[in-house]
């Protein structure tokens, strides 16, 4: 389903030049739900802005369902960290979730209901006249999760999307969007640096070298499908697995620099 | 005192007590050119609600809705053709500079020089006025798009005519609109400008006519009127902005808490 | 991380360039424009002979005479207005009863045109400076005083309560609370009160006729030196860009300390 080859980028600027990823190679089979993490400043946003078009990559290559990507490919949604910057604070929050769909031209019998049932999934249903603005943090990444839910994505990539909301809202969201992705089979690449958060969630856990970046580990979760805060990262097997990411992860920040 | 009668007299202490003062302060006064203010507002009366309202008033706001209406359509074009390309934005900003640093009322004897004393030449003095602050802000509203909002148009693939109206446009609006509040202010003294410097009819014409012909209460009470229209204008602008721009002061005061 | 702003130019060297071409093309339009007879050369004159107007203009002690003017009034009711307009601002904004009893009287004095007090001014004062300065000085108090207003209501509550709970006194806070807070503000309305106060120095010198650039320009069109007229155009817009290239350094200086220097607030 999604397929990075080779992926390099080298910024030019300013009299530097800084190679911030290496080469990337791996795969994210159809459905699957794969977590990134990586020591700050790695690249992990700036591998998921190449796979979602955003950035052209200096080399390599990025296909998405076996077609390469050279702009935002289509069937995929994304869904940045600064929600309170990528939903339009002018739109009512159901007007921000149709508007990719009124963009494509869907006409409203069909838009409606896919709207309506995307805040109901993430319970957000009561929320939809209000201005985004006007909602909790937590709250307004849901509406960004929703806008994406509704776009009907075969692929869907999250920027450390929780990043910036408070501990026991991230719990909340972590399972949203884990019973989301259950409920649609869509392929979720998740970037995060929460090494807890990537174990938890994914199928499989992508550790990423410091800069140039390169995959350095990869490592199967094998914990049961259902997944609960309480018992899940109760269980020694979580424990085990969180442990051997935190090490890859440290061993890849002591051997930068 | 409740809250509303509270909010009520602080609202109209301070001018119910100018007023006063200045009543009483004219009140016996003899001199020619300070009448008092029981005479302007006699005059007033007489001098503007007649035949003048139809044959001066009314033909002075209509050209200077034309000639608004028409600025904000050619400022807003071509500030967002400009704000859009950074070739053409570099090309053009020395020119612009120096076109918009001429002080309007200058334009006014060029003017007279190129189409006379008629309609025309009123109306385009204040197209050329009022185009400059709408044009150069707009510019600057279409240069300040949010950065994370146009990734995710391009991550949803929202382009071309749609692009710009939902994105484009209505992130400028905050800016467009500062920009045509200060075009209303120059293009109300230019309306009078073009009238009083030369012309056979209009407000400013009025006006200055009863100086001339030293008609001191009726001079004071065209003064008035003139005051009393700026304000007016300003409320109808204000409560067309408040509703295109709801949004924007509701995402402000939430920002300020 | 994200792209930031669109719409990024590129080297500095290659915006100079095409903002010279910008210029030269402006100005090769507005000579061969007349020329070809596109425009009658009657009202539009080519560049060419503006300049030639203009070189002349310099070699004449009557139009220094009037740029000074200009320039005095400008410099004299801008200060004016910025002095009183902070005062004030600082003043009234500083307590909230005085903001809430002055607040329907400033919205409804501030629209008011200044242009309407022409003939005021011309009847109490007659043709000089003084009626210039009464419009200038009006015009631009306004601006200065909303922004300054502005700027004390943004101070950051919690940091006033920092300041209270030190047990800072009033001039303490005015100094290190207030008037950093407001500073930003003050700028931005020096800038726009300095561009007010230009447009309405030149409009009393053309309508009143107060000494100036603007009554020799008045002068030039009466008597069809259009040559002339346009030359003095030029030069009023060569003010203008001026005194947005001071205002603007100076805001650049006075806020070298500034994190950000702030948007101007839709007033």
């Amino acid at each position: 389903m999604l397929s990075v080859r080779g992926l390099r980028k080298v910024y030019d600027g300013h009299g530097r030049r800084v190679e911030a990823v290496g080469d990337l190679t791996f795969e994210v089979a159809d459905g699957a739900f794969v977590c990134v993490v990586g020591p700050s400043g790695c690249g992990k946003t700036t591998l998921l802005r190449c796979i979602a078009g955003l950035l052209p990559p200096t080399s390599g290559s990025v296909q998405v369902c076996g077609t390469p990507v050279t702009g935002p490919p289509d069937g995929l949604a994304v869904v940045f960290q600064e929600y309170g910057r990528s939903l339009f604070p002018w739109l009512r929050v159901q007007e921000n979730v149709e508007l990719p769909l009124r963009a494509a031209r869907m006409p409203r019998a069909r838009r409606r209901p896919l709207v309506a049932e995307a805040l109901a999934a993430v319970g957000l249903s009561d929320a939809a006249s209000a201005y985004p603005w006007q909602l909790s943090g937590g709250m307004q990444q849901r509406v960004a999760i929703a806008r994406a839910i509704a776009y009907q994505p075969r692929v869907l990539l999250m920027d450390e999307p929780f990043a910036a909301v408070d501990a026991q809202t991230r719990a909340d969201l972590e399972d949203l969007i884990r019973s989301v992705w259950q409920r649609l089979g869509v392929t979720l690449l998740f970037v995060t640096h929460d090494i807890d958060e990537a174990v938890y969630l994914g199928q499989r856990v992508i550790m990423l070298s410091a800069a140039p970046t390169r995959v350095a580990e990869e490592l199967a979760v094998d914990l049961p499908d259902a997944r609960d805060q309480l018992t899940t990262r109760g269980d020694p097997r979580f424990t085990e697995l969180r442990g051997q990411v935190y090490a890859q992860i440290q061993k890849a920040k002591g051997a930068a620099g | 005192m409740t809250a509303a009668l509270r909010r009520a007299t602080l609202v109209v202490a301070l001018p119910a007590a100018l007023l006063t003062a200045w009543w009483f302060a004219s009140a016996g006064s003899t001199d020619f050119y300070r009448p008092p203010l029981s005479r302007i507002l006699a005059a007033f009366g007489e001098t503007w609600f007649g035949p003048r309202l139809v044959d001066d008033v009314l033909p002075s706001l209509a050209r200077l809705g034309l000639g608004y209406a028409m600025a904000l359509v050619i400022g807003v074009t071509l500030g967002v053709a400009t704000g859009l390309s950074p070739r053409l934005r570099a090309t053009l900003e020395p020119v612009l500079e120096f076109l918009r640093a001429v002080p309007p009322p200058v334009l006014v004897p060029i003017l007279i020089l190129v189409a006379g004393i008629g309609n025309t030449m009123k109306v385009l003095v204040i197209v050329s006025g009022c185009v400059w602050p709408v044009l150069l802000n707009t510019v600057e509203g279409v240069r300040n798009v949010d950065g994370v909002l146009a990734d995710t148009c391009r991550s949803y693939r929202i382009r071309g005519q749609a692009r710009l109206r939902h994105l484009v446009l209505r992130s400028a609006s905050p800016q467009i609109v500062t920009g045509a509040r200060q075009a209303l202010s120059i293009g109300i003294i230019l309306m009078v400008i073009s009238e009083m410097f030369a012309a056979s009819s209009g407000l400013g014409f009025t006006i200055v006519q009863f100086q001339r012909g030293f008609a001191i209460p009726e001079m004071w009470s065209g003064v008035l009127l003139l005051g009393l229209l700026g304000v007016a204008l300003s409320v109808v602008f204000r409560v067309v902005e408040h509703r295109v721009l709801g949004w924007y002061h509701g995402i402000r005061a939430v920002q300020r808490q | 991380m994200t792209a930031g702003k669109t719409g990024r130019t590129g080297k500095p060297a290659g915006r100079v360039r095409l903002g010279l071409a910008g210029l030269l093309g402006f100005a090769a339009l507005l000579e061969l424009a007349p020329r070809a007879g596109v425009v009658p050369e009657r009202y539009a004159p080519p560049t060419s002979r503006i300049v030639a107007a203009l070189v002349e203009q310099a070699g004449e002690q009557r139009f220094w005479t009037a740029l000074a003017d200009t320039a005095r009034t400008w410099a004299t009711g801008l200060a004016i207005a910025v002095v009183a307009g902070v005062a004030l601002g600082v003043l009234i904004g500083a307590t909230p009863l005085l903001r809430a009893a002055t607040a329907s009287t400033i919205e409804f004095l501030r629209p008011i045109p200044s242009v309407a007090l022409i003939p005021l001014v011309v009847v109490l004062y007659g043709a000089t400076r003084s009626s210039t300065l009464v419009l200038v000085v009006y015009a631009a108090f306004w601006q200065v005083l909303v922004q300054v207003l502005h700027g004390v209501a943004d101070i950051d509550p919690v940091a006033r309560e920092t300041a209270l709970s030190y047990r800072l006194g009033r001039w303490a806070r005015v100094r290190w609370l207030v008037w950093p807070t407001a500073l930003p503000y003050a700028m931005t309305g020096v800038r726009l009160a300095a561009s007010v106060a230009l447009i309405l120095t030149i409009t009393g010198e053309l309508v009143i006729g107060s000494p100036g650039l603007g009554r020799e320009i008045a002068v030039a069109q009466t008597s069809g030196a259009v040559p002339q007229m346009y030359a003095l155009v030029l030069v009023t817009g060569l003010v203008g860009v001026a005194a947005n290239l001071v205002t603007r350094g100076a805001e650049r200086r006075v806020l070298a300390w500034h994190p950000s220097v702030r948007a101007e607030v839709p007033v």
